[in-house]
């Protein structure tokens, strides 16, 4: 039923966007091992590194559309799926250190060590191994989500109500994460890590493989959306976002499609937060911080939300913008950039680069499969009325 | 603190000034041997030698006594005579310690320091309370009165009996009279002194008592007493309990003031309008550097308005954060009416700007304000100690909600707000000027958060990130009161700060704000509209 | 639905043999009282037309029935003892129960296939929508409405583009689709040509021989057209109830309308 499932998504469209993304995450990795540092189609390791972080990006943004574009929720808290990812990810990464830490303690991670602590705490057990931590990373953030959702859902709680109580559940875990007693290391986070399944994480090929794991990652991601928003429930979804009243009295069960749909997120989220962590190198609370959230929702918006392709390309040009910027002179003025971006695309540009192409693009947009055409005035807000 | 402490030296030596005026020479010279005495070697010689001075009772041996301590006493070796000594050019220059007459100069090699150790620092301490309790001063004589009872030395008492038949000042006399009961405690009086003692530290009560009494408690083998020590030391504490719960609702209360003057133009904006601002937060930093510039400008031209900045920065605060807000309104908020979610998201790209645009100006640090004298300094009632500023700014805060109170239902203006926020279309035919209207209203809004601004710049770090630690509690707080309801964020704001003050002592302040967190998450579950929901179609739609 | 009443509580004979049945039902928002002791009692296959003035309490009755605002007392009940207080608004759907809004609302964004592909009777729950396959049946059903609501050339154009007319008969589609015992249809004829409503009255008409309807409308040409029992509310009560002509005889009616 699964692969039926899966494999209906599977439409020309979607394998071309699966084929480029896939192919790139072979290519580079491929330009950075096999040609010589000289040759000009050389792709420096730092390069590789960098985009692989925007490819977790976009993953992430993939995952906020999902339940915004879609479903009319607007999270400010899907940094906090994200980190907890990454956090699964960094414990693991951390048992892998073993003895090389500073005080060379085979079992204790340095910053417990340095707290005086004298065992592992029990959260700490399997994550020695990548299975178990790998399951957590799916399982911390789906269960987050399911226990938000649950309840939040039920009790209607919707539009900017919704949005603000996200901000404050990444609030409330930023601030936790920051006591050293919660055992996560505190202020510093996680950091310092040596291997990856066995092998040196700062090596080229280590560095192509969690490239091409974060390619691979977005087009799954990318063809279970598609797959989910093709089927009659993306319809309902996009019927809850317009009109979430008339959805119940159809007869469907708002909550439970946005349980469903907002849990799936989040361990999409989850697992872009995973990806990051061993290319960025640490895991720290500030990956928490409410200002990481929304910026993940304005690479959505600049991209054109309710649309699959749309967060993907936004995620990349804000991102390629913010670093053009802030290694140059002007690095100063990226916020007044960003916030300027918050601006002008809500006020000039609400359907995003991708939706407003798509909608000059086709004369007959009346004709369009739902996803590609943005609704004259889609406003996620409507779906609360 | 550090100020206190140099005060209070200056003091202790202003005091060593006037002894040594008044000191006659004759008298003096019967000092003579005794201060001497204390060139004695060995630290229990040394001991002794103090004692012998305090003995005397005379006044002049405060001075002696405060250099010993000071390490300022040398002894010369050829005739061990004692001196006090401070360094001059080829050695030392030496000074009679009694009567501070000039006695010459000596090589470093001539003479030796006077050592002392704590045992003796002690010994000085009390010797020293044990002078001034008979000082003609009632200021000296009530310091001296409560350092005796901190110390609570038993071979004081009879001294402090001494100082009881004579003291007339009934407070003085109820410090003595712990003091001995404290002395009494350490002493092996009979069991039937040490329980009186005991009731007579437990009607004092308070925080001070309970070391004491927990010392005796645990120290004492006999059965009677350390009984009544332990309902002493039970009773204080109960009190104290209820104490504490007090001063925890006074922290509450000072925290939801600051909570309410952050949420009140939120709740204007957000309550009233339905604006959702993310900016709100940075309203309030624009009103916290405009306290910085007045300030600046205050200090820099007309020093003795300094008292009067805050009233200054007041309505300058007001105007800055209104007209951004005005400004705000209408280059960004009025183009997305109805479109919460997208003014959520453009109000965060304002805020990013404007604390950017701050950040560039004034530099990322934080900035230093002051607070004017009146705003300085505490003032305890019972046991509770209340610092001004938070008194004021919870004086400031009633006064702010009252006033906005009065402007929305006593005013045209207000009249047309509501109007205009019930019924757009019907206020707008009405001939109400309804874009003026929503300019102004968000203006109004901003410019309480400037207000706000002014208040939270005396008791939090002035920087570009000052408004984002308030923007979520804010809207924590009018969601929590009631969206559209300003008597449910009065509420709302401090039943959230008692909460938070009650819940810091059991989960510290990070898990305490965590707590309240989730408690809300949980709240707007059971109550989506908040305390004081408006119930209806009208809603609902 | 496994909504069990103990039977205590369907004392009145009169409900078990009726479809719909409200009994004493109130409701206030603070303070004010939408609805004071309302009582009506649809029968199998009846068309029942509902007129009011402004706030007499004919939506808010529609929110009670559909399960949108929850009653501060009295009973209601469906096709005799399934208790409708008890239930939110996806079950009392399921139930079948429809409900057609006074402002036209369908799903913008999708076709006008998709809106009654939505709205088709059958699968309800995420996971079973999530790997559901549209059956031949569904399609010719979906045609079949289409045809009803003679829609059926513009199966693919997005809901958004319709002419309002054209919206209020794709909600009815929609209705249809969901196959309910009893539809709820506030002011169809709402900013409908004269021609449009009176072609809108034939398909009620239609409908009503095979489900139980309840119209709420002010147009009283178009209550005429339907010919049915009217229900007169007035501020949260039932005014009068009979024939159209009996009703517009009744002097409390007349009082209502024309003012004192």
């Amino acid at each position: 039923m699964i692969t039926a499932f899966i494999l209906r998504a599977l439409d020309r469209r979607t394998s071309i966007v699966l084929a480029v993304i896939l192919g790139i995450g072979i290519l580079l990795p491929v330009l950075n091992l096999a040609t010589d540092p000289s040759s000009p189609f050389h792709v420096p390791t730092y390069v590789l590194t960098l985009l692989g972080k925007y490819l977790t990006y976009a993953l992430l943004a993939l995952s906020v559309d999902l339940v915004w574009g879609f479903c009319g929720i607007l999270s400010l808290g899907h940094g906090a799926f994200f980190a907890l990812g990454g956090y699964g990810m960094g414990m693991y990464l951390m048992r892998q250190i073993g003895d090389r830490g500073t005080y060379g303690n085979p079992i204790l991670p340095d910053f417990m060590v340095f707290l005086n602590w004298k065992e592992l705490p029990w959260f700490w057990y399997g994550f020695d191994h990548f299975w178990f931590a790998a399951l957590i990373v799916l399982l911390a953030p789906g269960l987050l989500a399911f226990v938000f959702g649950w309840f939040a859902f039920r009790s209607r709680v919707t539009g900017v109500y919704l949005s603000i109580i996200t901000q404050a559940m990444t609030y409330a875990l930023l601030l936790a994460f920051f006591r050293n007693d919660m055992g996560f290391g505190g202020n510093n986070g996680l950091t310092d890590f040596k291997d990856i399944l066995g092998f040196d994480i700062q090596a080229d090929a280590t560095r192509g493989a969690l490239f091409f794991a974060s390619a691979a990652a977005l087009a799954l991601g990318f063809w279970i959306c598609r797959a989910v928003i093709a089927s009659k429930f993306g319809k309902v979804l996009v019927a809850v976002r317009d009109a979430e009243s008339r959805t119940r009295f159809i007869g469907y069960r708002v909550e439970g499609y946005k349980l469903v749909v907002w849990t799936l997120s989040a361990m999409m989220a989850g697992v872009a937060g995973a990806l990051y962590v061993p290319q960025i190198g640490i895991i720290n609370p500030g990956e928490f911080a409410p200002a990481n959230s929304i910026e993940a929702v304005i690479w959505v918006a600049v991209g054109g939300r309710g649309t699959l392709i749309g967060p993907i390309v936004g995620a990349l040009l804000v991102n390629f913008g913010k670093t053009w910027f802030t290694s140059g002179m002007l690095a100063e003025y990226w916020l007044f950039v960003l916030g300027g971006l918050f601006v002008l695309v809500t006020l000039f540009l609400p359907k995003g680069v991708v939706g407003s192409l798509m909608t000059k693009g086709s004369r007959k947009p009346v004709e369009k499969p739902i996803e590609d055409v943005v609704a004259p005035g889609v406003a996620a807000g409507q779906a609360a009325e | 603190m550090v100020d206190m402490i140099s005060r209070f030296k200056t003091l202790l030596a202003t005091l060593a000034l006037v002894f040594l005026a008044a000191v006659p020479a004759a008298h003096a010279d019967d000092l003579k041997p005794l201060v001497d005495g204390l060139g004695k070697s060995g630290y229990a010689a040394l001991k002794d030698a103090v004692g012998a001075l305090a003995a005397t009772g005379d006044p002049a041996v405060a001075p002696i006594l405060q250099s010993l301590s000071a390490g300022d006493l040398y002894v010369r070796k050829s005739d061990r005579a004692v001196f006090a000594a401070t360094k001059a050019e080829g050695g030392y220059k030496l000074t009679d310690p009694a009567t501070g007459a000039d006695a010459g100069t000596a090589a470093s090699g001539e003479i030796d320091k006077i050592k002392v150790n704590n045992a003796v620092r002690e010994a000085v301490t009390a010797a020293r309370g044990s002078l001034t309790l008979m000082s003609p001063d009632i200021a000296k004589r009530r310091a001296a009165a409560a350092e005796m009872f901190r110390n609570g030395d038993p071979a004081q008492i009879p001294l402090l009996d001494q100082a009881l038949a004579k003291e007339t000042d009934a407070g003085i006399a109820a410090t003595l009279q712990l003091a001995r009961a404290a002395a009494i405690l350490k002493s092996d009086q009979p069991d039937a002194d040490k329980i009186a003692a005991i009731a007579v530290l437990q009607a004092k009560g308070g925080r001070d008592v309970l070391g004491q009494l927990t010392a005796i408690e645990a120290s004492s083998t006999d059965g009677a007493v350390k009984a009544a020590a332990a309902n002493a030391l039970s009773s204080i504490r109960g009190t104290l309990k209820l104490w504490d719960g007090a001063q925890n609702i006074l922290y509450g209360v000072s925290l939801g003031s600051v909570l309410l003057l952050a949420a009140i133009g939120l709740a204007i904006t957000f309550g009233v309008m339905g604006v959702i601002n993310m900016a709100h937060g940075e309203m309030v930093m624009l009103g916290a550097y405009t306290t910085f510039v007045v300030q600046e400008l205050i200090r820099n031209n007309v020093p003795w308005l300094f008292d009067w900045s805050l009233a200054i920065a007041l309505p300058l605060a007001f105007l800055v954060a209104g007209l951004v807000g005005v400004l705000i309104e209408r280059m960004v908020i009025r183009f997305l009416y109805g479109r919460p979610l997208e003014t959520l998201l453009a109000t965060w790209g304002v805020s990013l700007i404007l604390q950017q645009a701050v950040r560039t100006w004034f530099g990322p640090n934080n900035r230093e304000v002051g607070n004017p004298s009146w705003m300085s300094g505490a003032f305890e009632l019972g046991n509770l100690t209340i610092t001004y500023n938070r008194m004021w700014i919870v004086v400031f805060s009633l006064v702010v909600f009252a006033a906005l109170m009065l402007v929305l239902k006593r005013t045209a203006f207000g009249l047309q707000t509501r109007a205009v926020t019930q019924n757009r279309p019907m206020a707008s035919s009405m001939g109400i000027r309804t874009p003026w209207v929503d300019a102004l209203t968000f203006g109004l809004g901003s410019g309480i958060a400037g207000i706000a601004g002014v208040a939270l710049s005396q008791i939090d770090n002035v920087s570009p990130n000052l408004g984002q630690g308030y923007i979520i509690d804010s809207f924590m707080v009018v969601v929590f009161g009631g969206v559209g309801n300003l008597w449910g964020t009065l509420v709302g704001a401090f039943t959230l700060g008692i909460a938070n003050k009650f819940l810091e002592p059991y989960a510290g302040a990070v898990l305490g704000k965590i707590l309240v967190l989730v408690f809300i998450i949980l709240f707007i579950q059971k109550r989506p509209r908040g305390l004081f929901a408006l119930k209806g179609r009208a809603v609902e739609a | 639905m496994t909504v069990t009443n103990e039977p205590t509580r369907v004392a009145h004979a009169k409900a078990r043999d009726s479809l719909l049945y409200l009994d004493g039902v109130s409701v206030s928002f603070d303070g004010f009282k939408a609805l004071r002791g309302l009582s009506l009692v649809i029968e199998p296959g009846e068309m029942r037309a509902i007129i009011g003035p402004n706030g007499a309490g004919k939506t808010t009755m529609m929110d009670v029935i559909t399960g949108k605002t929850k009653p501060d007392s009295g009973d209601v009940y469906f096709a005799g003892d399934t208790d409708l207080t008890r239930m939110d608004e996806a079950s009392i759907a399921s139930l079948g129960i429809g409900r057609k809004f006074q402002k036209p609302t369908v799903f913008e964004s999708h076709t006008v296939w998709d809106n009654i592909d939505l709205a088709l009777a059958g699968v309800r729950k995420p996971f079973a929508t999530l790997f559901h396959r549209t059956t031949k049946a569904e399609i010719a059903r979906v045609e079949e409405i289409l045809e009803t609501i003679r829609l059926i050339d513009k199966r693919d154009w997005l809901a958004a583009n319709l002419s309002h007319g054209q919206k209020q008969w794709l909600e009815i589609g929609m209705l249809l689709a969901q196959e309910p015992r009893l539809l709820l249809v506030d002011e169809p004829a709402a900013g409908m040509t004269d021609a449009e409503t009176a072609e809108t009255a034939i398909l009620l008409k239609e409908i009503a021989k095979t489900k139980s309807v309840v119209v709420v409308e002010h147009d009283m040409t178009f209550v005429r057209d339907l010919g049915v029992k009217v229900t007169v509310l007035h501020e949260g009560s039932v005014l009068s109830e009979g024939s159209l002509d009996v009703v517009s005889a009744d002097p409390k009616v007349i009082e209502v309308y024309l003012g004192r």
